[in-house]
């Protein structure tokens, strides 16, 4: 051990150094207790006090982001002792991050069944800001103690945002699995975590010393530490073979919990394996074991049983589960460039994903709530009687198909143009695979993707006495991602120029 | 502005007129798309008639040959180590587009006075129409590959809705059966786009491109990149030009449609409405043709030259085989669509064939064709309308019901089996001498092609013929008994209106050929110097 006194000082002014370039998350950390006590002092009335509150701290929080732009648009900052790295990368992921949050917090009280709870909604927002706090951490952590932590902070919020309401035992069992299968994914990345410290001598990933440490392990139990936090990693993320929970999870949690879990933490986990592989890419040039054939595999298998096993569902919010875990896939392929082009192609790709995916999950809710409609088969004939929202969801399946002229399209090619970028390097057989794969799936995701325009317009409802309710917040938000992602798809610029 | 940004977007102009109009209105759509495209033809007409001929306007590879050129950076990012990607907003004509423009734009005019008989849903049906209307013009006009592609995928959804919404008994499988097809075609040529735009730089800017002309210079290609000429690059063990050249022709070959690839062709056909059907015919299969001639043959000439015996093959089956198929049919609308298969045969052949006759014979046999099958579509909506049936042996003895009709329907048979006087003739002949001089003049197609092309022709005049005997000639004698009787009355003023210009327009372009040929000479004379210099 080292004696810690003299040092005391110098990890002082380190902290307080840090904390300049540390603004986004305080602020979030005081929103947090500010929502908290909020809910506390109104009690149960409190649910649009808590959502005014968090909505504009949040916008708060998204000015203070934009701030640090600034601060990083030549220089990347380690802070707190290496525990966290602020990368121009870093900041995009938590704008993108903090903009669809602000999204979701406006969202959450539009769904009938969700705000129907006897609690109210207050204590969901003081959990979701908690769980944005982690997202942001997960976004910057560079070391495995930070990476642990960050992780588990999105996942205990996440745990109690899904069974926040469980209405029948279905939603009661996919909340219960969610977090049993998230306690055992944690464990196991626990466990690759001590062994990478027993391995490597320390923590801090980035440190040159880990990886000339790692090297001189026998490289099969190095790689099975690195597989096993993958194994966490993966978890957020929900590629094959760590997806099993997804289905049943997105289906049984609330809609508006749903498009949390599958944009938030996915994004933010994204970000945080960018952050992750570069040192162990290091490592396996040296010992012959590349990561990027592992996640290429992960991301063709991923693509090829999202997509497929979407097809054959008729429940709306499953079949976008499936769909979600091909989109992953997908975007696995620009990780594996490892390269900053890959990356800006990445952020650019999630940031439609995402939008689109919640907007259609917002749509989803809309459907529920003036139709009952839960199943495709429930869509039938709505079209022509809520024609606004029936379009906007089709230009949103067009965007999550990846069809011109769509957000969804742009995000294509340029993923494609940065595997291919590497591909006219490397001739790496499993790039031209992943493209082929991408490719392919895009054509599968087509079959089920269309199946909501076709019950919407081409089918005739059934049912005819059915009593239509209006609702005009979800509509007005699905017109503007719809525009959004419209106009991303004739400009790609307005975004991709900044990335 | 640019005449040819506005001939591509006055569609979306009115289209926006529509949505703003009330429901209440809906009795107007009708004519503000009729205005629309009205409009649009003739502007068509002002830049056929403006259009320049000569050695110097050429285009195919010549960036400044093309005419009534605009040409806007659109969307450009620095790729770090790549460089720099350039799109551009790049539109231009040659001699190649301008007769398929014009056909286009007069062919969107019929498709409207088509359009009289839906009923229902109207704004969403002149809204998805006029989408369309956009797309397709752009297809033609569009020299930068990115916006190609945005307009040829735009043309999939507002299909896929007006195929579904409102077509037939089995509209729901044929909408999907078409867009599945068509978009498992394009989703590999992006691919290939993509792959193209990372091999080829722009000389003047220095950065990536995906200006389709500047891909036809093996000049551009930097070197070691997948597609680069020199570099002989492989794709999973295959030659990388290759495989780029045959994706890309699938994903063509899907549009035209080739056999084996034309199966969605008489599903969509049967179940979309007859303006739907007239547009399919009419103009979608002439961007697979044309996507071949501009884009296949075009980046990939000499994989185009090395395979042409394949390619004229295929030209062959498709004939042999629509007219077989189109001889076995009992429904009306089918028989038509399997000729068009059979049509379509003689432009791949032709282009196949790589001589200026066999060009010049594909460019006209897809503007002759445009024309002719716009009015056979009609003609079947006219009597499907009146009696909701189209099986060739529910009805007799037509031309003593509806004489008018008739007439009409044996200008349209005639022309389309390739009468000497009407533009099928000359464009079928065109093209069957340019494989034969293909044999002698560059080897690339054997004799035996011509003449199994000569044969199709053969059995076009069976099955047009004899559906012509069938349906019109003998005793009259109706399934539907005396109420087919009343229903079928005889062609109205707007019917008249609509078939005439067509009926005139494929007996002048048989009489004066040159008013194509003239303007489509210098293109495809440049494009053969260009074939052959490879």
């Amino acid at each position: 051990m080292h004696p810690l006194l003299p040092h005391i000082t110098d990890h002082l002014t380190d902290i307080f150094g840090s904390l300049g370039y540390f603004i986004p998350e305080v602020y979030l950390g005081l929103l947090f207790l500010v929502v908290m006590i909020t809910d506390v002092l109104f009690g149960k009335k409190s649910t649009s006090l808590c959502r005014t509150v968090a909505c504009a701290g949040l916008l708060v929080v998204l000015f203070k982001d934009l701030q640090q732009v600034g601060i990083t648009l030549n220089a990347q900052h380690f802070i707190f002792s290496n525990m966290l790295l602020l990368s121009p990368a870093a900041v995009w992921f938590k704008l993108v991050i903090d903009l669809l949050a602000f999204i979701l917090l406006l969202y959450f009280t539009w769904d009938k069944k969700l705000a129907s709870h006897k609690k109210g909604l207050s204590d969901l927002y003081t959990i979701t800001i908690a769980s944005i706090f982690g997202l942001h951490l997960m976004v910057m952590a560079v070391n495995l103690l930070s990476i642990y932590l960050a992780i588990e902070m999105v996942s205990i919020a996440s745990y109690l945002m899904v069974a926040y309401r469980s209405e029948n035992a279905f939603s009661t069992e996919a909340g219960l699995k969610y977090v049993l299968f998230g306690a055992a994914s944690s464990a196991i990345m626990l466990y690759g975590i001590s062994l990478l410290y027993g391995f490597g001598g320390s923590l801090d990933i980035v440190l040159q010393s880990t990886v000339t440490e790692l090297l001189k392990v026998n490289p099969l139990s190095s790689f099975f530490a690195i597989l096993l936090i993958l194994v966490g990693i993966g978890f957020k993320l929900s590629f094959v073979p760590v997806h099993f929970w997804v289905p049943d999870v997105y289906q049984g949690a609330p809609t508006p919990v749903t498009a949390y879990l599958s944009t938030l933490p996915k994004i933010a986990a994204f970000a945080l394996l960018v952050n992750f592989l570069p040192p162990f890419i290091l490592l396996g040039k040296g010992t012959g074991f590349d990561l990027g054939i592992l996640l290429s595999v992960a991301g063709i298998i991923s693509m090829i049983a999202g997509n497929f096993a979407a097809v054959m569902q008729s429940n709306v919010k499953r079949m976008l589960a499936y769909s979600s875990i091909g989109h992953t896939g997908f975007a696995l392929m620009a990780v594996v460039t490892f390269n900053q082009q890959g990356l800006s192609a990445l952020t650019y790709y999630l940031l439609v994903y995402a939008l689109a995916n919640i907007g259609a999950l917002v749509l989803a809710t809309y459907f529920s709530n003036v139709a009952d409609a839960e199943d495709m088969d429930g869509y039938k004939g709505l079209g022509l009687k809520y024609p606004v929202a029936a379009v906007c969801f089709t230009i949103i399946m067009i965007s999550l198909t990846g069809l011109p002229v769509s957000a969804g399209f742009t995000g294509k090619v340029f993923v494609f143009s940065a595997v291919y970028g590497i591909y006219q390097q490397t001739h790496s057989i499993w790039l031209m695979l992943l493209m082929a794969t991408g490719a392919l799936t895009t054509v599968v995701s087509l079959f089920y993707y269309i199946k909501i325009p076709l019950n919407l317009f081409l089918k005739r409802a059934e049912n005819q006495d059915i009593v239509y309710v209006k609702s005009y917040n979800s509509v007005i938000l699905a017109v503007i991602i719809s525009f959004a992602l419209i106009l991303l798809g004739v400009f790609p610029d307005f975004v991709l120029k900044y990335l | 502005m640019n005449i040819l940004t506005l001939l591509i977007f006055i569609p979306v102009l009115f289209g926006f007129i529509i949505m703003l109009l009330p429901s209440s209105m809906r009795n107007s759509f009708k004519y503000i798309t009729l205005a629309a495209t009205l409009i649009q033809l003739g502007i068509a007409i002002w830049i056929y008639l403006n259009f320049k001929t000569g050695a110097n306007y050429g285009g195919i590879n010549h960036e400044d040959q093309f005419q009534f050129v605009q040409k806007i950076p659109w969307i450009g990012l620095n790729l770090g180590s790549l460089g720099k990607m350039q799109i551009d907003y790049f539109v231009g004509i040659d001699g190649i587009s301008i007769t398929l423009l014009v056909m286009t734009s007069l062919v969107m005019v019929i498709a409207t006075l088509a359009s009289w008989e839906i009923k229902s849903n109207l704004k969403g049906f002149f809204l998805l129409f006029l989408l369309l209307d956009m797309a397709v013009i752009g297809v033609f006009c569009a020299l930068d590959f990115f916006l190609f592609y945005m307009f040829y995928e735009l043309m999939l959804l507002p299909l896929y809705f007006l195929i579904g919404m409102w077509g037939g008994a089995r509209r729901e499988y044929a909408a999907i059966k078409f867009f599945l097809y068509t978009l498992f075609g394009s989703v590999f040529m992006l691919l290939v786009m993509v792959g193209l735009y990372l091999s080829v730089t722009d000389p003047v800017t220095g950065s990536h491109t995906f200006n389709i002309v500047q891909m036809m210079n093996p000049a551009n290609y930097s070197a070691g990149s997948v597609f680069s000429l020199a570099s002989h690059q492989t794709i999973l063990g295959m030659p990388a030009r290759t495989v780029g050249f045959v994706v890309l022709f699938i994903a063509f070959a899907i549009k035209v449609p080739v056999v084996p690839l034309h199966t969605w062709l008489p599903d969509a056909h049967v179940e979309a409405p007859t303006p739907v059907s007239i547009i399919l015919a009419g103009i979608l299969l002439k961007i697979g043709g044309y996507g071949i001639i501009r884009i296949c043959i075009g980046i990939f000439p000499e994989v185009a030259t090395a395979h042409a015996f394949w390619l004229g093959l295929l030209g062959v089956i498709s004939i042999l085989y629509g007219a077989f198929n189109a001889l076995a049919q009992r429904d009306l609308k089918r028989m038509i669509a399997y000729s068009s298969v059979s049509h379509m045969g003689f432009v791949l052949l032709g282009i196949a064939s790589q001589t200026a006759e066999g060009i010049s014979g594909a460019v006209m046999q897809m503007v002759s064709h445009g024309f002719l099958s716009t009015m056979l579509f009609f003609l079947v909506g006219v009597i499907y309308n009146r009696v909701h049936d189209r099986d060739i042996y529910h009805f007799r003895g037509l031309g003593t019901l509806m004489p008018k009709y008739t007439a009409f329907v044996m200008i349209a048979f005639f022309a389309s089996l390739g009468l000497p006087g009407f533009s099928a003739f000359v464009a079928e002949a065109f093209t069957l001498a340019g494989v034969f001089k293909s044999h002698t003049d560059n080897g690339l197609l054997p004799y035996w092609m011509a003449i199994c092309g000569t044969v199709g022709i053969l059995l076009g005049a069976a099955y047009f013929l004899w559906t012509l005997q069938r349906m019109f000639f003998g005793q009259e004698s109706l399934k539907g008994g005396s109420v087919w009787k009343i229903a079928l009355t005889d062609i109205n003023l707007r019917e008249k209106l609509t078939l005439a210009p067509l009926a005139i327009i494929a007996l002048a372009l048989g009489i004066m050929p040159s008013l194509v040929f003239d303007k489509i000479n210098d293109s495809v004379l440049t494009l053969i110097q260009f074939l052959h210099l490879k």
